[in-house]
């Protein structure tokens, strides 16, 4: 919404600057978020006159002139023709800046000196288009700032309006939020409309069918009008508010609008069929074409205004070709009206139509200002087009709307406020916005808001009208009393965290994507066709495709995440992320939004440094993550499931991971065609984890284990071993000797390759042993070894090296 | 035998003054106090001598031999600190090169205002809870009092999934879940992702926010003022300056908007806020009596206040990033600086 300071102040007197205003609306909750001060480096831009005009003597287009800028007298060299000696002109003076960051310097033009630049309108930026050179009027001072002495020197304002605020959408509404705040009124001046010759009746009737959704209908008719370019006031103001002048008859609707905030049309009365007005709801599937020149097809729900042939205007959004103002109009019908926010907000959706009269409308319009604003206009077209005003009005109005007398509690006000403004106080900012108000015997006030208060309805809205208009500046800070104690964050608040705190010491960096994601995301996973994540949710107005379905599963985005590091040669990645995924459930209306954490490795395992390897992540290290963490959560009796559980995983280097019949998650390399369709070279090994599942299957540290204060031996076993025998064999077999004495068995080295058969594997265990009560002798520690040596030959089939 | 005494210790002293490194110490030393050495040798002499001079000489003997014993024991120490002072020399490195540094991670900067705020929400009293990110029309609507056609849905700009719900557009539906469940009085926050059709460098598609509610007896306006001030001056530093103006949420009345002082240039007006001193972090007001009646709240009884704020706005400010945008590109060379 925008406003001018000038404009302002012909509805409210006040003393404050433009800044100053500014700071005043914003605190009353006008909020001026943008303001240019027009004209302000115009000064440069005097009034001038023309003192003498003679052909420039190397160039048949250009003149020069000796003009005079009220200080003395220069030589500017001018290529318009539409001007003569005496004429007075806009000089642009030596420093001066026009629009458009054009400097004026002192220049020689085909050998004669020109000091500055007679200006057009289109270089005052003034007009969008001019011929020639702007020709000012004889009663301008010489020397004085053009637009200063036009009155064009302006500060526009443009507020953010809420929606609540209706009444605000005009110059009149804004400054009756002044005056309320400074304590003055508006001036509201009557209107007087010059009426002549026969009645309104004896030209147009009108006839009013749904009244439900069109309480009001006004109008007024003008005959013998002149249709033309507005003049240049009314173009200026209308330019400053963003709207672009048509002709006066438009304009002065738009005028009107901009000014008391009734939205009103003008037809072009010769063209109603019958001279008949009838406001009805449109027939379904009637059709109608607006003068955007677009066929719109109406439904039951829409009002139109018609004629006796139809269609001529959709109600309050926007009037219909076939009655609009022509430059050969002569008899005009103006209407004001108040049509149901709700209806015009409907059609106006449906159709994507959205005009400066169905954003008012949609809002709510003042209805008792409909007649003011009818004659304002009236009055207005009578003085600009030169017509006469028929006689009287119509004014279809059955149910005088009546607004809501209100309850008032002061003490209610300020104990909810935290303040302590007396009843007397109130009483006079209620007043200021014209409210009317009556004291009741027991200190309750009864509260009438003027009709253009369409968002006061209850005590509430008054309440906060008194800290508006008392200032939340005034407003003391205090501390509420505690009367609860908050809650220790969940369990599964705090193993969010905890898991996020693991996995950031683990090196990784916490990546966020989008909740939605590109339809193929399951193709490029290969996921089977009846894979229940295909069954995404989808949106039904999204911004772009890619982004146009609820992700169930966060590794497409992990992946490219991967990807577009890479591309920016980040080449060794450590991300996870822990998010909700979209499930939609079978004969549930909402679906499940669990959250899963996911995990991606690639590159080199340490960073990159002097005394670094180079050697490559691999499945290990993220294994090795999943059991770190896993341990941390003491989720104890873990299996690593080979069941190739993803298609997007190599079948050959992955897992489940399960503990009993649940499975928390998997892991393993990406499938070598996934990579490829994610654009990825190097392999990348990445982790699934239900966060649900972990928070069912986390345990709380039950004991400790009390450490021995013996020594401890170890002995290492090397073997030969078939390549299918998995460790996790081995490491049972070894502990399924059940000595009290082993305290650890690790695999130190796994080799295959020169030396080893084909078929074969080298591995070395290393087994610690110590005891609780005693230091171990070398007879009890072989004893116990050679049981582990023959129950891996005899069960596992290895052999000894 | 006296002369030949003075004689030895003469020579141990010039030998001990001699010697360049602890070996040669050593061996001198063999060579003079050794069982086979010169001074032994000599003692075998004192056996020759009468009876009147055996204990003098005996003496004589004892007292050189302990001196040259100190001579050495003396010189060794010297000379083994010495070597140990050139070794310790000879073993510098270049303390300049880079540490073997192990893999740092970093959460996401979201993440961590997220924590930031409910950490301080918390020592106010404020639990944490959470609602669904796809939402009915009530929750995220209706309940909040946008009815059905009404302007104030423009506010936000919705995403609607094919089945008629939607993306929740705040976080404000977590209130009504959380009132609808407990009674009077509550305090909590509700951190979490919204959505809203938009994109452009100061608006993401999907955002987060920070939700509070608090419903007790006699809260005020008042309260709400001290919270939030409260809660900016821990959050943005102890002097930041507070401004609360009128504004309009349609599940709150009064509605404000908070402003704080502008944290890049502290008030005096910058491109960030755009000259006007102030920065707008967060959306708060006195919850609309509407409100109580969809969640059968008496509100005769309570009264209480709502907040919302936009992490991401909080996070830009905080680290001075421009363009939203970066917070969703996961950029590592982005993260790893958190």
């Amino acid at each position: 919404m925008k406003v001018t300071y000038n404009w302002l102040k012909e509805f409210v007197d006040f003393d404050q600057s433009p800044e100053q205003l500014a700071d005043l609306l914003t605190m009353l909750g006008l909020e001026v978020e943008g303001m240019e001060n027009y004209g302000a480096g115009m000064d440069q831009v005097v009034v001038a006159v023309v003192e003498e005009k003679r052909q420039h003597p190397n160039a048949d287009k250009l003149s020069v002139c000796r003009v005079n800028n009220g200080r003395e007298i220069v030589d500017v060299v001018c290529g318009a023709q539409n001007f003569k000696a005496g004429d007075i002109v806009a000089l642009a003076q030596i420093g001066a800046v026009l629009p458009g960051d054009f400097k004026i310097k002192r220049s020689k033009i085909r050998g004669e000196e020109s000091c500055g630049m007679l200006c057009s309108e289109k270089e005052l930026g003034l007009a969008e288009e001019s011929a020639g050179i702007m020709i000012l009027p004889p009663t301008l001072v010489p020397g004085t700032p053009v637009f200063e002495s036009l009155g064009l020197k302006d500060t526009f304002f443009e507020i953010g309006l809420t929606p609540n605020r209706a009444d605000c959408l005009s110059v009149i509404g804004v400054a009756r939020e002044i005056a309320a705040k400074i304590g003055t009124s508006v001036k509201c001046n009557r209107i007087a409309v010059p009426e002549h010759g026969p009645s309104i009746n004896s030209s147009i009737t009108v006839s009013v069918e749904d009244s439900e959704l069109c309480p009001r209908y006004a109008a007024r008719a003008v005959h013998g009008c002149r249709i033309a370019p507005s003049p240049e006031w009314l173009v200026n103001r209308l330019a400053a508010v963003g709207v672009r002048s048509i002709n006066n008859v438009v304009d002065v609707t738009n005028l009107v609008m901009m000014e008391l905030g009734q939205p009103l049309h003008a037809f072009d009365c010769d063209q109603l069929v019958d001279s008949r007005i009838v406001v009805r709801r449109a027939l379904e599937g009637e059709i109608f074409t607006t003068l955007d020149s677009q066929q719109r097809v109406l439904v039951a729900s829409d009002l139109v205004i018609c004629d006796a042939g139809g269609p001529v205007a959709l109600a309050g959004i926007m009037g219909g070709e076939n009655s609009e103002i022509n430059d050969s109009t002569t008899s005009i019908l103006l209407e004001s009206a108040w049509f149901k926010p709700a209806a015009i907000r409907t059609t106006s959706k449906r159709l994507g139509l959205h005009t400066e009269s169905s954003h008012r409308f949609e809002r709510g319009t003042d209805i008792d200002g409909v007649i003011r604003a009818l004659d304002r206009a009236a009055a207005l077209v009578a003085e600009l087009a030169g017509g006469t005003v028929a006689q009287g009005f119509i004014d279809v109005y059955p149910v005088k709307s009546v607004p809501p007398a209100i309850s008032f509690r002061p003490e209610r006000a300020n104990a909810l406020l935290g303040i302590k403004l007396s009843s007397k106080v109130m009483i006079d900012i209620l007043r200021g916005l014209e409210c009317s108000v009556t004291e009741m015997t027991d200190g309750i006030l009864m509260v009438t808001p003027p009709s253009y208060r369409i968002d006061i309805e209850r005590e509430i809205d008054l309440v906060e009208e008194i800290a508006r208009l008392n200032g939340y500046d005034n407003i003391p800070a205090s501390m509420p009393i505690a009367r609860v104690i908050s809650d220790r964050p969940s369990l599964h608040q705090r193993l969010e965290s905890m898991l996020r705190n693991i996995l950031v010491a683990h090196g990784m960096n916490e990546i966020i994507n989008f909740s939605f994601t590109t339809p193929d995301a399951a193709d490029k996973l290969l996921m089977s066709d009846v894979d229940p994540r295909r069954s995404v949710i989808k949106l039904a107005n999204p911004l772009v495709e890619e982004q146009s379905v609820m992700r169930t599963s966060l590794i497409p985005g992990l992946l490219e995440a991967v990807a577009k590091n890479i591309s920016h040669r980040s080449l060794d990645l450590r991300l996870f992320e822990m998010r909700r995924v979209y499930i939609n459930r079978q004969n549930e209306e909402m679906p499940h939004e669990p959250i899963y954490l996911v995990g991606a490795f690639t590159g080199a395992r340490e960073r990159e440094g002097w005394g670094n390897s180079r050697d490559s992540i691999d499945f290990y290290d993220a294994k090795g993550v999943v059991e770190n963490l896993l341990e941390e959560l003491h989720i104890s009796n873990v299996k690593w499931v080979v069941d190739t559980p993803e298609t997007f995983y190599h079948p050959g280097k992955s897992c489940s991971i399960m503990v009993g019949k649940e499975r928390l998650g998997t892991i393993g390399e990406i499938h070598p065609t996934v990579q490829k369709n994610f654009g990825l070279e190097k392999p990348v090994f990445c982790f699934e984890l239900y966060f649900e599942k972990l928070v069912v299957l986390h345990r709380l540290k039950a004991a400790i284990v009390v450490p021995s204060r013996f020594p401890d031996s170890t002995r290492d076993l090397a073997m030969l071993a078939s390549d299918c025998l998995s460790a996790e064999k081995i490491l049972e077999t070894v502990k399924g000797i059940k000595a009290q004495e082993i305290e650890h068995a690790e695999i130190f080295d796994v080799y295959k390759g020169a030396g080893i058969p084909t078929g074969f594997k080298s591995i070395a265990i290393r087994i610690r042993y110590r005891s609780y009560d005693r230091t171990l002798t070398d007879d009890e520690i072989n004893i116990i070894h050679s049981r582990i040596t023959e129950n891996l030959v005899s069960k596992l089939k290895v052999s000894i090296r | 035998m006296r002369e030949q005494l003075e004689q030895l210790r003469h020579e141990a002293l010039k030998t001990v003054s001699d010697a360049s490194s602890e070996e040669t110490l050593q061996e001198a030393r063999i060579r003079f106090l050794g069982r086979k050495g010169e001074l032994t040798a000599l003692m075998k002499g004192l056996g020759g001598l009468s009876a009147d001079e055996r204990p003098v000489v005996g003496q004589l003997v004892n007292s050189i031999r302990d001196e040259i014993e100190n001579l050495f024991e003396t010189a060794l120490s010297a000379e083994r600190e010495r070597a140990t002072v050139s070794r310790l020399q000879s073993e510098r490195i270049d303390i300049t090169l880079p540490g073997r540094r192990a893999l740092r991670g970093s959460k996401h900067p979201i993440t961590q205002v997220i924590a930031e705020v409910s950490e301080i929400f918390a020592g106010f009293g404020f639990s944490v809870a959470e609602g669904p990110e796809i939402e009915h029309d009530w929750y995220n609507f209706e309940a909040l009092n946008f009815p059905p056609e009404h302007p104030a849905r423009d506010m936000q700009d919705t995403f609607f999934t094919e089945n008629s719900l939607l993306l929740r557009t705040h976080t404000s539906p977590v209130q009504i879940r959380t009132m609808l469940k407990t009674k009077p009085p509550l305090r909590i926050i509700a951190p979490g992702t919204v959505y809203r059709c938009d994109s452009d460098a100061t608006h993401s598609p999907m955002f987060h926010q920070i939700e509070g509610l608090m419903i007790d007896k006699d809260v005020s306006f008042a309260d709400l003022k001290g919270i939030l001030t409260i809660f900016t001056n821990q959050l943005f530093g102890q002097k930041t300056g507070v401004r609360l103006r009128p504004s309009f949420f349609p599940f709150t009345e009064p509605s404000a908007e908070v402003d704080i002082a502008c944290v890049i240039c502290g008030g005096k007006g910058c491109r960030v806020c755009k000259q006007t001193g102030w920065l707008e972090i967060l959306g708060a007001g006195m919850v609309d009596p509407e409100v109580y009646h969809h969640v059968n709240y008496d509100a005769e009884d309570i009264s209480g206040f709502a907040f919302g704020m936009g992490i991401e706005r909080i996070a830009m400010l905080k680290y001075g990033i421009r363009d939203m945008r970066l917070l969703f590109e996961n950029d590592v060379r982005f993260l790893r600086q958190f």
